[in-house]
């Protein structure tokens, strides 16, 4: 049963594959990864950025902004601009295609977020769109879907102002000789 | 937003606890950061060693102390006490690989494993089991690994656990090992007490970010501290980017400066000796090998890599568990780990500290359930399984492949094999967590609901879907891809842990392991080394 299945899903991922690689080089062809990186970022650019902090609050729910307030989206996108930074060359390239495909409408839409621009969706469509690649049978939906829900999160609640929202009481405190 | 914010549970201030690494420094230890290497400038010493982790520590203590010119190179930051600060952003960025991102090519796996000074042994939760005797009698009788019956390894075992201060941890276990070792009792599995390497350690629960008192008998405060007070050189934040090799003979390491931002400085040098030891990984060094051209009539660089692949269950309790504080791991269970050597696939029960980033990875998902989740931090146990992987045809590991810039992929799939024993392995935890008193467990897979009763889980665990990255599957252990052992066709390092087609080579860590160990694997590196270091000591000093 399970050969059956898996046998599927290889070739869905297959397909899948298919579709972002044409999608990562029409992202490049429009110019899409020439985009230089953001003001005071290393790796992220403006598009990237309104990406992420469109699903910020989507993925981290009550938590965020939190009692970062307005100073939440910068929080969490430069600690992520960090962490992309350390990641070694494929992870960051699979990444950054991924980036890619999400900032060209048309490419977008056949990876099931059809809006306009990442700022115009509403908390509902970010939802079904996280939802349906949560639960896809293409691999690299799922793949996006987890490293995007891993990174956030992991940049988000290793910040002591959402301490608060996880009951963490915090670290002992230390004070260096 | 309220969830228990208030509460100041009564943990101690760290303070009044020196720094032996800046001490040292100060008292004239040989350590250079990379870029203070004149660019293009060769750097000669009697050995090198790559990598300053468990293999890397143990050699470089063993081989100073008889008088040898060691020269450590370290891919990863030196960080010492005082940069301990129990804080996960820091730990991730200095201490752990890819900010402890570091992934599987499918984003399937999460791999936990240091990069510093140190390596792992900074960043590890202590846990120190000698390698069971199933698994060396395997590697003898697969891999024709000579000398590593029980008895032969028991007295090097004997000598790292002197060294390091192994002992079973004496201290009330903290809740959430408790719930391990309740659970366990009230269904009849045996449990034990872990030992640990730790020497007046405070319970405090942050081996994960750096132990901030110098508890943790690390290489960091240990073998490396002792190997640069005998004439030792130990330059941080230096890549081994290539080996040069003439016939069968390595001259040198090319070595990247790598700057502050762990980056390419532009700089390089390169390193010189007569003897070269890898210890750098069971990822970095078969990358560093790929890269180097490095002879292997058999392609056998990079396979046989093995993780541990690791499962997750969580349990919520009406009581507090604080599972972030006190001595991570100290109650084991391998119950369910030798029911059959090589048939279906065994594992070894512990539990994880919860710190709030790592724990919202590991939890999976996003939103309102996610939130949910998270916000119970202070009722949260988890429990694991590791299992044991390379003792079946259908676990043959993953292997290593080179990225265009020469970085290491990780390739490694759960397969229907190894499925199995993810699903056996939450059915085992879910039950023992609802033993000792569970109000609700949930698998660690983004289908699992929150199960409120044995009967329950075992229905729906049971019916979770294989789909890869839609469950957590996490390693904080990297063995394999350089098998050791004399058959030359299916290993690359012999039983002293040279490599068969190069004659001054050694390969003294984790990636010699035939298999995965079956246990969290420092001490069987520590021992390995402690073994290799004083044969190759023997016969350096036979040629000399």
């Amino acid at each position: 049963m399970f050969n059956t299945s898996r046998r599927g899903f290889l070739q869905l991922s297959a397909s899948s594959a298919a579709a972002l690689t044409v999608g990562a080089s029409l992202a490049s062809l429009s110019g899409c990864s020439k985009v230089p990186v953001a003001n005071g970022y290393k790796q992220l650019r403006a598009g990237d950025i309104e990406f992420l902090s469109a699903l910020a609050p989507v993925i981290l729910n009550k938590s965020y902004p939190g009692t970062l307030a307005d100073a939440a989206p910068e929080r969490l996108t430069k600690a992520l601009d960090t962490l992309i930074g350390t990641l070694q060359e494929y992870s960051r390239g699979q990444l950054m295609q991924l980036f890619d495909v999400m900032q060209v409408a048309p490419i977008r839409s056949v990876m099931g977020a059809q809006w306009g621009s990442w700022s115009d969706a509403s908390a509902e469509q970010i939802e079904g769109f996280l939802q349906d690649w949560k639960t896809s049978s293409l691999q690299l939906k799922r793949m996006g879907y987890g490293s995007l829900c891993k990174l956030l999160t992991m940049c988000w609640y290793s910040q002591p102002e959402t301490f608060v929202s996880t009951g963490y009481p915090g670290a002992p405190k230390k004070i260096p000789a | 937003m309220q969830n228990n914010n208030q509460r100041q549970p009564d943990i101690p201030v760290v303070a009044g606890i020196s720094d032996p690494i800046l001490d040292g420094i100060a008292n004239g230890w040989n350590v250079r950061e990379s870029t203070e290497v004149a660019d293009g400038s060769v750097v000669e010493a009697d050995v090198i060693i790559i990598g300053t982790g468990a293999g890397g520590g143990t050699t470089a203590e063993i081989l100073a102390k008889a008088g040898l010119k060691v020269l450590m190179l370290e891919e990863g930051p030196l960080k010492s006490t005082n940069d301990f600060r129990m804080d996960e952003r820091e730990a991730y960025r200095d201490l752990y690989q890819e900010s402890a991102g570091r992934m599987s090519k499918d984003g399937a796996m999460s791999i936990l494993q240091g990069r510093c000074v140190g390596g792992t042994t900074v960043i590890n939760w202590t846990s120190s089991f000698r390698t069971p005797e199933p698994t060396l009698n395997y590697w003898s009788e697969e891999f024709g690994v000579e000398g590593f019956s029980s008895a032969d390894m028991a007295p090097w075992f004997e000598t790292m656990e002197q060294r390091l201060n192994v002992a079973p941890w004496q201290v009330q276990p903290n809740e959430n090992n408790s719930v391990l070792a309740r659970g366990a009792t009230k269904l009849g599995v045996d449990w034990h007490v872990i030992p640990r390497n730790v020497s007046g350690c405070w319970n405090l629960g942050y081996c994960g970010t750096g132990c901030p008192t110098n508890a943790k008998q690390s290489m960091l405060v240990t073998t490396i501290p002792a190997a640069l007070d005998n004439h030792s050189e130990l330059v941080y934040s230096a890549r081994a980017e290539r080996l040069i090799m003439e016939g069968r003979k390595v001259l040198g390491v090319e070595v990247t400066a790598l700057g502050r931002d762990y980056q390419p400085s532009g700089k390089s040098f390169v390193a010189k000796a007569p003897h070269v030891i890898m210890a750098c990984g069971a990822i970095n060094g078969p990358a560093l090998l790929l890269r180097s051209k490095a002879p292997d009539p058999h392609k056998r660089i990079g396979k046989r890599t093995f993780f541990h692949p690791t499962t997750f269950c969580f349990a919520e309790f009406e009581q507090v568990i604080d599972p972030y504080y006190g001595a991570p791991q100290s109650i084991y269970s391998d119950h369910f780990q030798w029911l059959e050597v090589s048939g279906k696939v065994g594992y070894k029960l512990e539990v994880p500290p919860l710190q709030p980033g790592l724990t919202s990875v590991l939890l999976l998902g996003h939103g309102a359930q996610h939130f949910d989740d998270i916000s119970k931090l202070p009722n949260l146990h988890a429990m694991i399984a590791l299992l044991r992987d390379g003792f079946h045809p259908d676990s043959e590991g993953g292997s290593i492949e080179l990225a265009d810039d020469g970085t290491p992929i990780i390739d490694y799939e759960i397969n229907d094999y190894l499925w199995d024993g993810v699903i056996r392995s939450w059915l085992t935890m879910a039950e023992i967590q609802f033993a000792a008193g569970a109000k609700a467990v949930r698998a660690s897979h983004v289908d699992s609901p929150w199960f409120h009763s044995w009967e329950e889980a075992k229905a729906g665990i049971s019916q979770l879907e294989f789909r890869s990255n839609a469950f957590t599957a996490g390693s904080a252990h990297c063995m394999g891809g350089l098998t050791m052992g004399e058959d030359q066709s299916r290993c690359l390092v012999d039983s002293h842990g040279k490599y068969h087609h190069l004659d001054n080579l050694y390969v003294f860590d984790g990636s010699a392991f035939p298999t995965s160990i079956g246990a969290n694997p420092q001490l069987s590196i520590y021992g390995m080394a402690c073994k290799q270091a004083n044969k190759l000591l023997e016969t350096i000093k036979a040629s000399a």
